[in-house]
């Protein structure tokens, strides 16, 4: 790498930046024996966040790369999804630990997580703002890696007490099956590399379109590919990578339970765009993806969809529930990733452009339910643990007992099913459309049936608070006493509704953000 | 320049110039299948742990070949990143089995199987 690319380079990394800055001042804020200043950590992070989203909207040079468009709107939802999803970590560590300090007990650097927690969570978003700026395999890799490693510490940490030890045997499942998915795509990426001698993904590029001259795609880089795809299909949940997902979701907290909902996906779905795109995917020529790796993510794609939503019928917790629905929502993209990106002139027909702005609406209504489970709680019994609300029929009433809370989880649900006219529905409709352009018909058909099987176990979350009489023999479920939590809920569902009035403003932004390379005179000569 | 090397050096009987880059990728995919298997079918943490060190470290194998084979450096440089990676990992891996011991005094993953579905 040259002098100068280099400098290019750092050019569209200052959110990047900032975000590390941030997070070695929270790393040092959280061990600080005065509580005022620990209790800094949060807005300190806020406040890297929401920097590091302004100079990703202002200062992301016009790219060069696969997707040129991609930085700037993916970075921007990384920082607004995150500083929601800030506002419900409130209180997830510590809070045992903060009340015997309350007691007169003294500061202990050595017990205390959450310096750990919040560094960790700005550790994840950055690496997942890196992937959408990787152009390098490595760098990608590494980008991948620094997503995932924090959030297998945020889910072991998140719980004290006794249901810590399900919080860590949830870490625990996640982070050996994800170090396998990590291997799994190392592997894939040597292959890669080993098939055409570079790690640059825009040189894989050209390697693969001058085919018969020195290029061309070979068994070799099939492998990879595949490989590859199936490594990061873990980070998305994808089938058969998915199995980690309702044990994960159930044994964290509620707060990482919507953040791994996120992040990892996020970061999968951007790194299988980004290697899709080395493959085929020339903007126009229809799809171009070998007949395996399509193959793949065909197969990928109808499974998940089915597996996810058949399995999450079968759930009364609710948060196994939408961790299955959250592998039934990594399906639907997976339908939108085959399509592919079409003429790429706009989102209807344009698969990339509307797995981007999925992923946008998806993290906020999912956070919203999530966040609604994170507000309500059993108050201590004779043991002193507080109880999280986890079954479907905890939620019985809860529009009567908690207005709010209950509405809230009404609107999210609804729109997790795509019910116009809710943001859901908008989101969804770009997938049908894209795949429908593609000549996809049979996925659109499965996909089809798939919202109508979800329909069933979302409207149960809707009917329980909306319709269902609060039960007289339990205790009602109480807020947690954190101002923010609710205040994340709120937001959520309030973003659902409010964004489809914007739904147009952001899928033209989806469309820039997928919008194909410059057409140069290198690569026609490639044609 | 390395191929210059071996042109030179071609006259003389020297061990092992049979070795071939596809010697190496069979190491590569086996230790990467038995990392798999072992990962798949053993119980024992620290074990399935070192399973997927294989797999990491298959990749390093591979990676470093084809670096050899294709004559630049980018593979052997992403061996040091995956080495780096992988010890982050290790020191997660550990602690996490740490963790496991100090509540049930096993390493068996069978011991973490309150949550079923």
């Amino acid at each position: 790498m040259t002098m100068q690319s280099m400098h290019d380079k750092i050019l569209e990394l200052w959110p990047e930046l900032v975000l590390f800055a941030g997070t070695c001042v929270v790393m040092v804020m959280g061990l600080s024996p005065k509580l005022a200043v620990r209790r800094m950590c949060a807005p300190v992070a806020g406040a890297a966040l929401a920097v590091a989203g302004v100079l990703a909207a202002l200062t992301t040079p016009e790219g060069r790369g696969l997707l040129p468009g991609l930085m700037p709107f993916a970075k921007v939802v990384v920082s607004v999804v995150g500083l929601a999803m800030l506002l419900l970590l409130d209180g997830t560590v510590d809070r045992t630990e903060e009340r015997l300090i309350a007691s007169g007990q003294p500061f202990n650097p050595l017990r205390t997580n959450r310096a750990e927690f919040y560094a960790f969570f700005l550790f994840s978003l950055t690496g997942l703002m890196l992937c959408a700026s990787a152009n390098d395999l490595i760098w990608l890799f590494l980008a991948l890696e620094l997503t995932s490693l924090p959030t297998y510490i945020m889910v072991t940490i998140s719980r004290g007490g006794k249901a810590g030890a399900r919080s860590q045997e949830a870490g625990v499942k996640y982070f050996f099956l994800g170090a396998m998915g990590a291997a799994t795509f190392l592997f894939g990426f040597a292959l890669l590399y080993g098939a055409t001698g570079t790690t640059n993904l825009q040189a894989m590029k050209e390697f693969f379109a001058h085919a018969g001259e020195g290029g061309g795609i070979t068994d070799l880089a099939i492998a990879g590919m595949l490989m590859s795809l199936l490594g990061v299909a873990f980070k998305i949940a994808a089938v058969p990578m998915h199995l980690y997902t309702p044990d994960v979701y159930e044994g964290a907290a509620a707060p990482v339970s919507a953040f791994l909902a996120f992040t990892p996906k996020t970061a999968g779905f951007i790194s299988m765009i980004l290697l899709c795109s080395t493959m085929g995917w020339t903007h126009g020529a229809g799809h171009s993806l070998p007949d395996l790796v399509r193959l793949l993510l065909w197969v990928m794609a109808a499974l998940t969809m089915t597996v996810g939503n058949v399995l999450a019928i079968l759930q009364s917790n609710v948060k196994r529930m939408l961790a299955y629905s959250s592998v039934a929502h990594s399906g639907y993209m997976l339908v939108a990733l085959v399509a592919g990106p079409g003429s790429g002139r706009g989102i209807t027909d344009n698969g990339l452009a509307a797995i981007l702005f999925y992923l946008l609406s998806y993290g906020l209504m999912n956070l919203g339910a999530f966040a609604v489970l994170a507000c309500l709680e059993r108050r201590p019994g004779p043991d002193g643990e507080y109880r999280e609300i986890e079954t479907v029929d905890d939620l019985r009433g809860l529009c009567k007992t908690q207005p709010a809370l209950g509405w809230t989880m009404v609107v999210c649900a609804l729109s997790l099913l795509g019910f116009p006219p809710l943001l859901g529905f908008f989101a969804k409709v770009p997938l049908f459309t894209s795949a429908i352009a593609a000549g996809e018909i049979v996925l659109v058909v499965i996909l089809g049936v798939n919202a109508a099987i979800a329909a069933y176990y979302y409207l149960r979350l809707v009917a329980m608070p909306l319709l269902e009489e609060p039960d007289a023999t339990l205790p009602p479920a109480a807020r947690t006493p954190f101002v923010s939590r609710p205040l994340a809920a709120f937001i959520s569902a309030a973003s659902v509704v409010v964004l489809v009035a914007f739904a147009g403003t952001l899928m033209r932004e989806a469309g820039e953000a997928a919008k194909p390379p410059k057409a140069t005179g290198h690569s026609n000569a490639a044609k | 320049m390395l191929a210059s090397w071996m042109l030179a050096q071609s006259d003389y009987p020297i061990p092992m110039t049979n070795l071939t880059l596809g010697h190496y990728l069979f190491v590569a995919a086996a230790m990467f299948a038995i990392g798999l298997i072992g990962f798949l079918t053993r119980r024992n943490l620290i074990i399935m742990f070192l399973c997927t060190e294989l797999m990491f470290q298959a990749a390093g194998i591979a990676l470093v070949a084809f670096s050899r084979y294709h004559l630049n450096h980018t593979g052997e440089t992403f061996v040091i990143f995956v080495l780096t990676v992988a010890a982050a990992e290790a020191a997660m891996a550990l602690a996490l089995v740490v963790l496991l011991f100090r509540r049930r005094e096993s390493l068996s993953a069978e011991e973490w199987g309150q949550m079923k579905g």
